[in-house]
């Protein structure tokens, strides 16, 4: 890094206790515990207008008559909502590593492995520094071009002081507060997010990520994001990290709204990676996240990508509602799950527009002793005329303390509507692996050349840096468990 | 009348409610009643269902006067006709019929999964009236009919039958189900198949609009033993078809398939479940249906597959056709796998007749009508094409030509 950059950084890095609040609650603990009170604390700290904390207050409401969905194939115990801080502790109050030699060896391992540059590893690790590296002067560049085109990015709290019509309008138009009760507690508590509008007949030009918003070294437990492309207009999102996060936050319960009018199209790829726990199975983070797009204009498209790989628990399922004519749906995932990793994802396509069509593609991989579930809904209302949908699921077993488990709903309301769907559920194939051991590759090699064969169709469909990076995680969540 | 009170004013007449232990069984099931309530939401197997017949209903039960059961020696042909529910006993060197007894009531009624989601099978079990048991003696051939006829309006039917095919037997059975009165038949069928056995088991539904019938059965495999169950529903009243299979040992096979044909407001609720519990099973799940004016129909699938259950092959396909802009069809094929040596892979189809093929029929001077009736024809071709049996493959025939002089 040049001195230059060094400068930008620690400028930076001063300039940012200028905002008022920051240095505020350096004095102030945060306390544990939900009640009213963290919720106008919340909504307090973040400088936030009335009508906000109303909102706010309406959801946590609607929580406490709330219970926690338990359909879903997952064990897990009780959550104390107590036993938790709703505001992250601000920094330098928690406890971070001092340098690369405090953090856990194996983490670095990963990082090397996944060719992860040694400064963005100390960011990664959560290493005391404070901003994030060669992204600054990318970021500030960037904001500037998008500037240029009208594309609002920044973070929902800005979102909120600066566009309020568009917050109001939309917040809580796709996942509204009642929805469940991970819903309404993330409407209650969140702190943090991305609020994206893409203005009409935009394209925007690079893939917008969280990594190069500004502020987003701290993407918090309870993340609410909300993305609208205008007539029009496309975007492409990238979330999440292919580096494994630690995190000491154990609940995680994000909400992602998606709204494309007429024409527009949404793009949205995650790479989830949390700490999945131990071998034993203790820890990792309870992840439990509610994505949902409305393809509320003609035309319109939303297309979701998941490699999901990470957390104790994922109960995750981005849908779409295909309301405009013509609108398409699109589901990719990857969903791997080793040790004692469980996860229940999947997705829901709702066709309620003429002509809608949506596509999914699950695959599954379990190792270990891990459960995968494949969960989908894919409905036609009764004036889905034409609709089509196309689902196939997969999974793979490795190992014999698995489970792969697949559950889909179709639900067929329209006589002209088309649904097929087919799943299958197998082992690596001996002659598969016969043939690349033949060749001269370890049991492990082949293994994970098959595994990423078996996923490739989903894989090409991230952006193409992510796709390389997937790939090698892939590998790397295979490792030591096959053979 | 609710539950409760049905069943505290008529249990005098109810089968084994002199026995301790049964009773005690029946004040458990009748406080899941009172703390689940049907809940709907929750439990996906009521679906659709119109409840009030079910749960509010006025129980009426009459001792038939007439059964027979006749026999034809040479052909191994056995005919039974089953009058509310009820057959006189049998016995000859090779088959055996008898009440149930206390002893089976244990067998297929403390049935954990079953007991927990089917309600239909604990109000079964509560109400019991009705029932018979068959056991097909070692290394037979035969074949039985039974003509399930109710004799009056207003009866409630709770049956139970048991099947037992010992060793080596072979046993092709009919069921028949033609009733015009109005009337609710609940039968649970609960068969066991002893080594090396095989039972080809029909069941042909045709009642009448006001009939309701319910059938579920619950069938264990042992080792190189098969199930095959032919399910076809021409009702035109409501028909819910349950079938549970568990194959407990190895080289067992279980092979469930269902037509059902619906039209009005009729609705049809349908589940399969197998369990594989060995190594080396096979399992074959495959259901079609077809639905026209406002019918409403549901198919659940389940495959489970054990930890120990390797090499088990396992296969589901659904598919439905609708014919009416009103009709909808629900369907969740699941599968449960905890080994990794397994092939299972399922299949689903809903949709509209093939509008390719309809232009192609009519671009060769067909009416649009008469392409439509072939292709359902053809949609269930394979499996009436299957049937061995002549005579009741010309009894389906018919019923699906009757079927299909009323698509429109």
């Amino acid at each position: 890094m040049n001195s230059e950059t060094l400068d930008t950084l620690d400028s930076y890095s001063k300039n940012k206790y200028k905002y008022g609040f920051v240095t505020d609650i350096d004095n102030e603990k945060p306390k544990k515990g939900l009640n009213e009170d963290t919720v106008k604390f919340i909504s307090l700290k973040k400088n936030e207008p009335n009508w906000m904390l109303e909102w706010r207050l309406k959801a946590f409401s609607k929580w406490k008559k709330m219970k926690e969905p338990r359909w879903a194939n997952l064990n897990f115990p009780e959550i104390d909502y107590q036993d938790i801080y709703y505001y992250s502790a601000p920094k330098g109050f928690e406890k971070k590593p001092k340098d690369l030699s405090e953090v856990d060896p194996k983490l670095i391992e990963t990082y090397n492995k996944l060719g992860i540059p040694l400064e963005e590893q100390k960011v990664l690790a959560g290493v005391a520094v404070d901003v994030v590296f060669d992204s600054v002067s990318v970021a500030t560049t960037y904001k500037g071009e998008l500037e240029k085109l009208g594309i609002i990015f920044c973070s929902i709290g800005e979102a909120i002081q600066k566009h309020p019509d568009l917050i109001k309008k939309y917040l809580g138009s796709v996942i509204p507060a009642g929805d469940h009760s991970f819903s309404a507690l993330n409407s209650a508590v969140f702190t943090d997010g991305s609020f994206v509008y893409i203005p009409e007949g935009v394209k925007c030009p690079m893939e917008l990520s969280t990594y190069f918003r500004i502020n987003a070294e701290n993407t918090g437990q309870f993340e609410r994001t909300l993305i609208i492309a205008d007539k029009g207009s496309y975007v492409s999102y990238l979330e999440g990290c292919t580096a494994p996060k630690r995190d000491d936050n154990q609940l995680h319960a994000a909400n992602v709204e998606l709204i494309a009018l007429e024409d527009a199209e949404i793009k949205y790829s995650t790479v989830q990676n949390w700490y999945p726990g131990d071998e034993d199975g203790k820890g990792g983070i309870y992840n439990f996240v509610t994505k949902r797009g409305l393809c509320a204009g003609k035309n319109s498209k939303i297309s979701w990508t998941q490699v999901e790989t990470g957390s104790a628990i994922t109960w995750k399922y981005p849908s779409c509602i295909l309301k405009g004519d013509n609108s398409i749906g699109e589901f990719y995932s990857v969903a791997i799950t080793n040790n004692f990793q469980q996860a229940d994802t999947g997705t829901k396509m709702t066709h309620i527009g003429k002509n809608t069509k949506s596509k999914i593609i699950s695959k599954g991989i379990s190792l270990g002793k891990s459960q995968n579930t494949y969960r989908g809904e894919v409905s036609f209302l009764r004036k889905a005329d034409k609709a089509r949908n196309y689902t196939q699921c997969d999974s793979l077993l490795v190992g014999n303390k698995c489970g792969a488990h697949t559950v889909p709903y179709i639900d067929s309301k329209n006589n002209t509507a088309v649904i097929e769907h087919e799943a299958s559920t197998s082992k690596i194939n001996e002659d598969q692996l016969y043939y690349c051991r033949q060749r001269g590759l370890s049991h492990e090699e082949a293994v994970s050349l098959i595994v990423n064969g078996f996923c490739k169709q989903v894989l090409q469909e991230l952006p193409m840096e992510f796709a390389v990076e997937a790939q090698k995680l892939v590998s790397i969540s295979l490792e030591g468990s096959v053979g | 009348m609710n539950i409760q009170d049905n069943y505290l004013k008529n249990k005098e007449n109810i089968f084994f409610s002199q026995n301790k232990d049964i009773k005690n069984h029946r004040e458990k099931l009748i406080n899941i009643f009172k703390n689940d309530k049907f809940d709907r939401k929750n439990n996906e197997s009521l679906k659709n269902i119109n409840l009030k017949n079910f749960i509010d209903f006025n129980y009426k039960y009459l001792i038939p006067e007439e059964t027979s059961v006749i026999n034809n020696n040479q052909e191994n042909i056995y005919s039974i006709l089953s009058v509310n529910g009820q057959c006189s006993s049998f016995k000859d060197e090779k088959i055996e019929i008898t009440k149930i007894l206390k002893e089976d009531y244990n067998d297929f009624s403390k049935n954990n999964t079953i007991e927990k989601n089917d309600h239909f099978v604990n109000l079964n079990s509560l109400f019991l009236n009705s029932g018979f048991k068959i056991v097909i003696k070692k290394n037979n051939n035969i074949k039985i009919k039974i003509s399930n006829i109710v004799t009056d309006d207003d009866l409630t039917i709770f049956q139970k039958n048991s099947i037992i095919c010992e060793e080596g037997s072979s046993l092709s059975l009919v069921d028949e189900y033609e009733n015009k009165n109005n009337s609710t038949s609940n039968i649970f069928n609960v068969i066991k198949l002893e080594k090396n056995s095989q039972l080809n088991h029909f069941l042909i539904q045709d009642n009448s609009s006001n009939h309701n019938l319910i059938t579920t059965s619950h069938s264990t495999c042992k080792k190189d033993s098969t199930y095959i169950q032919k399910v076809y529903n021409f009702s035109e009243g409501y028909v819910r078809n349950f079938h549970y299979s568990e194959l407990i040992e190895i080289n067992s096979e279980a092979d469930l398939q269902g037509i059902f044909f619906l039209k009005d407001n009729n609705t049809s609720n349908n589940k399969t479940f197998v369990k594989h519990l060995a190594e080396d099973c096979k399992s074959n799940q495959v259901y079609k249906g077809i639905l026209n004016d406002r019918s409403k129909a549901t198919y659940f699938s389940n495959t489970y597959v054990d930890q120990v259950a390797q090499k088990t092959e396992g296969y589901q396909l659904s598919k439905g056709v609708l014919l009416s802009d009103n009709a909808s069809y629900f369907s969740k094929p699941e599968l449960k796998i905890y080994a990794d040596d397994v092939k299972c892979s399922h299949g689903s189809t809903i949709g509209p007749i093939d509008e390719n093929a309809i232009f192609y029929l009519r671009s060769r001077g067909m009416s649009k009508i008469a392409a439509t009736k072939i292709l359902i024809s053809s949609f269930i071709n394979e499996e009436l094409s299957s049937i061995d049996d002549d005579q009741m493959s010309q009894i389906i025939q018919k019923k699906l030509v009757r079927y299909l002089s009323k698509v429109k």
